[in-house]
């Protein structure tokens, strides 16, 4: 509980620090405070709609893959650990592209004007699974095989064992891993922008197509671009990373 | 005379190249106290978990009152859930508080309502003595309390029979002492144990019969007078005196 | 003549193939890249690496600040800024290169290897590189990402592509444009990208398992 209020109290303070900075922007340099306001709108909700699909999906494969690895046949670990290394070995941009425009039939139940976005889906949450499969099993092996053992003496079977005692404990260890694969994700939607997809920095870079007389604000629309998505990976890597291990080591839950 | 609540037939088990156990037979009886002591690698703890099926043998018998456990149509979780276990490292679930420990069992495989399986488990508790300790985390507590929550988790279950697998060999001293008194407590109530320990003071209040484990094979075995008067072997002469000489016989920490 | 009856993945395999005279340059590209960023990031790298554990109070903070920095920010972005940056300070871009050329089965082949392009891509990727692996010297080996760093930094080296260098992924392009090939074009060079990735892991962990002492 005390957890959550420190967190609330944060994002309450940086919430403060973000608004006095836009207030004082905007009575100032009202201007760039537009170009600040107008980069961030029209690029967010595409770099978050990407983000969140990416990370869903790649948490599904993830789980599954993870599953499959540890707790499946030797065929699935085998198919398991190919993908992972399929998906680790190959460049985003190029997946993006062969998605978008490689393979014509594929989205056939998509509007085409959603075709690019959905391209940019598949490929980041392919990706994100590949990386969130070997998070998710190295959390599930650092859970304390004693858990299990208890587990099944009391009688459960192996499902009910994994779903109620391992799973629980290992999304707890999961978490730190998770943050950081998050803002990596995040950060793999500016490629997006390759493809004609409107997100945060497709919107920057229109600033320098839009002034192009003045190329002081190219820089300038840049550095607003790297400020945002610095503000919304730092404050989360940093909470959930650091803060996090040592809370769960506190509670005896670090992997041992 | 009653049917036994636990027949081991001739059991063989080997790991690798590795004879664990090498032909054990013995028999469980209604409320028995049987305690298995013996030096370290004698197989003691392959036995208990091969009684439970954790880890089944690779030949004889196992039967819980007459079921025959080696069966193939036997269904092992159910069978589990009638069989307690006590492990060296409590192997509490570390997410969960104590009074959920102890109830998950009774909600998950007994398939009890939320509220009875919360009754029963303060009850469990209470038997222990850490009902008021009911919302505190595995890590808040001590080795000792955390034990004795694993045996209320046991206790729980109304099982037919509870194995101990050298409940406090992993405990500091002073800790010793109040699980013991609570082991001694329901072995006085009326419980069926196995229990693996070299706590003798205990074997002498409680057991009825002692078996000496060595080398995958029992050496001896008899009442406890038996042991402590005239054991037969000089093996197990010096095994006890070692004993008394590093443990002592705890008998000063139980009211007996 | 015979081409007329060959199926059509393989007409299209074989027009493909017919320019790999363009990808083995954009090949090249990708590795001369990776190798500059590798070494520069590694130099850098551990620099910081150093003022952080070793600087003053403000040495080590600002070298704290400069690896979170770079960590949470898009690469893409951060070569942006670099490529505005001379444009925006109004510094006059000279147009020089240096590239090499030579002949191989007939065809010729030419890299420019140094540009202002290119040089702001070796720039950006060598700090980028750097914050990772500075990451990487002071042992972080929470998150995956550091270990990451090193094998996959080739695949980091296509985001040149924006700024207009011909690595192998723009160099795919220009393949695509010529042969109307897509998807095909694009595998291949994905099964490029993960045959060296692949190659660099492995290395990696023969060195590793050479190199590493029991119990560390």
């Amino acid at each position: 509980m005390k957890r959550c209020f420190l967190l609330i109290t944060i994002i309450l303070l940086i919430g403060i620090a973000i608004i006095s900075l836009g207030i004082i922007s905007y009575i100032f340099f009202p201007f760039l405070f537009n170009i600040f306001i107008y980069i961030l709108v029209s690029g967010l909700p595409h770099t978050l709609l990407l983000t969140s699909i990416g990370l869903l999906g790649g948490f599904v494969l993830g789980i599954s893959l993870a599953l499959m690895r540890i707790y499946g046949s030797k065929e699935l670990q085998w198919i398991s650990s190919g993908y992972e290394k399929l998906f680790r070995g190959v460049p985003l941009l190029v997946l993006i592209y062969i998605f978008a425009f490689g393979i014509p039939g594929i989205f056939w139940f998509i509007s085409p004007l959603d075709r690019s976005l959905a391209a940019v889906m598949l490929a980041l949450a392919l990706r994100s699974g590949a990386y969130q499969s070997q998070i998710f099993r190295g959390a599930i092996l650092s859970v304390n095989l004693g858990q299990m053992e208890a587990a099944r003496s009391l009688g459960m079977n192996q499902i009910q064992g994994f779903r109620h005692i391992v799973m629980p404990q290992a999304l707890r260890l999961a978490i730190p891993s998770w943050s950081n694969e998050y803002a990596v994700v995040i950060k793999d939607t500016s490629f997006a922008s390759g493809i004609g997809i409107l997100e945060l920095t497709k919107s920057a870079y229109r600033i320098s197509v839009i002034y192009r007389e003045i190329p002081e604000l190219w820089t300038l629309s840049m550095v607003f671009l790297t400020i945002i998505y610095f503000l919304f990976t730092y404050p989360i890597t940093r909470f959930f990373g650091e803060r996090q291990t040592k809370k769960l080591k506190d509670l005896g839950m670090g992997g041992g | 005379m009653g049917k036994p609540v636990i027949s081991v037939v001739d059991i063989w088990k080997s790991y690798n190249d590795l004879n664990v156990l090498n032909g054990v037979s013995f028999e469980l009886m209604e409320k028995e106290v049987k305690v298995i002591f013996g030096p370290s690698g004698s197989g003691k703890s392959t036995l208990l978990r091969c009684i439970n099926m954790l880890n089944p043998p690779d030949k004889g018998e196992i039967y819980l009152r007459g079921q025959n456990l080696m069966d193939s149509d036997v269904d092992l979780n159910k069978i589990r859930s009638r069989i307690g276990m006590v492990f060296q490292h409590f192997n509490l679930f570390t997410h969960l508080k104590a009074i959920d420990n102890v109830s998950i069992g009774l909600r998950r495989v007994k398939g009890l309502s939320k509220e009875e399986a919360h009754e029963k488990a303060l009850m469990a508790l209470k038997s222990v003595k850490m009902a008021e300790w009911a919302d505190h985390y595995p890590a808040q507590l001590s080795g000792g309390q955390q034990q004795r929550v694993g045996i209320a988790r046991a206790l729980a279950m109304e099982p037919d029979v509870i194995l101990f697998d050298e409940p406090t060999s992993a405990l500091d001293p002073e800790l010793i002492g109040e699980v013991l008194q609570v082991m001694l407590d329901i072995a006085k109530s009326g419980t069926t144990m196995i229990v693996v320990t070299h706590e003798l003071g205990f074997a002498k209040a409680v057991s009825s019969e002692m078996i000496f484990l060595g080398e995958g094979v029992i050496l001896e075995r008899g009442t406890p007078e038996h042991f402590f008067t005239s054991p037969e072997s000089e093996r197990v002469k010096k095994f006890l005196k070692q004993l008394e000489v590093l443990y002592g016989s705890h008998e000063e920490l139980l009211k007996l | 003549m015979i081409f007329q009856y060959l199926p059509e993945p393989i007409d299209d395999l074989l027009s493909v193939l017919g320019y790999w005279d363009l990808m083995l340059s954009g090949f090249i590209m990708t590795m001369w890249l990776y190798g500059i960023a590798l070494l520069m990031g590694f130099i850098i790298g551990l620099s910081f690496a150093i003022f952080r554990q070793y600087g003053g109070w403000i040495l080590s903070r600002i070298a704290t600040a400069y690896i979170e920095l770079i960590r949470g920010t898009p690469l893409l972005a951060q070569l942006f800024l670099f490529y505005f940056l001379p444009y925006s300070l109004r510094i006059p871009i000279v147009k020089w290169n240096y590239g090499i050329n030579f002949v191989l089965f007939g065809k010729d082949i030419s890299i420019i290897l140094l540009n202002h392009r290119v040089l702001v891509g070796i720039i950006t990727l060598s700090l980028n590189s750097s914050a990772y692996q500075a990451e990487y010297f002071r042992g972080a080996i929470l998150s995956i990402g550091t270990e990451q760093l090193i094998a996959a930094l080739p695949k980091y080296t296509v985001v040149v592509y924006f700024i207009g260098v011909l690595e192998l992924f723009a160099q795919a392009h220009n393949i695509v444009a010529y042969t109307f090939v897509s998807l095909l074009t694009y595998i291949i060079v994905a099964i490029i990208f993960l045959v060296l990735i692949t190659t660099i892991s492995k290395g990696l962990d023969y060195i590793y398992k050479r190199t590493s002492i029991p119990g560390l």
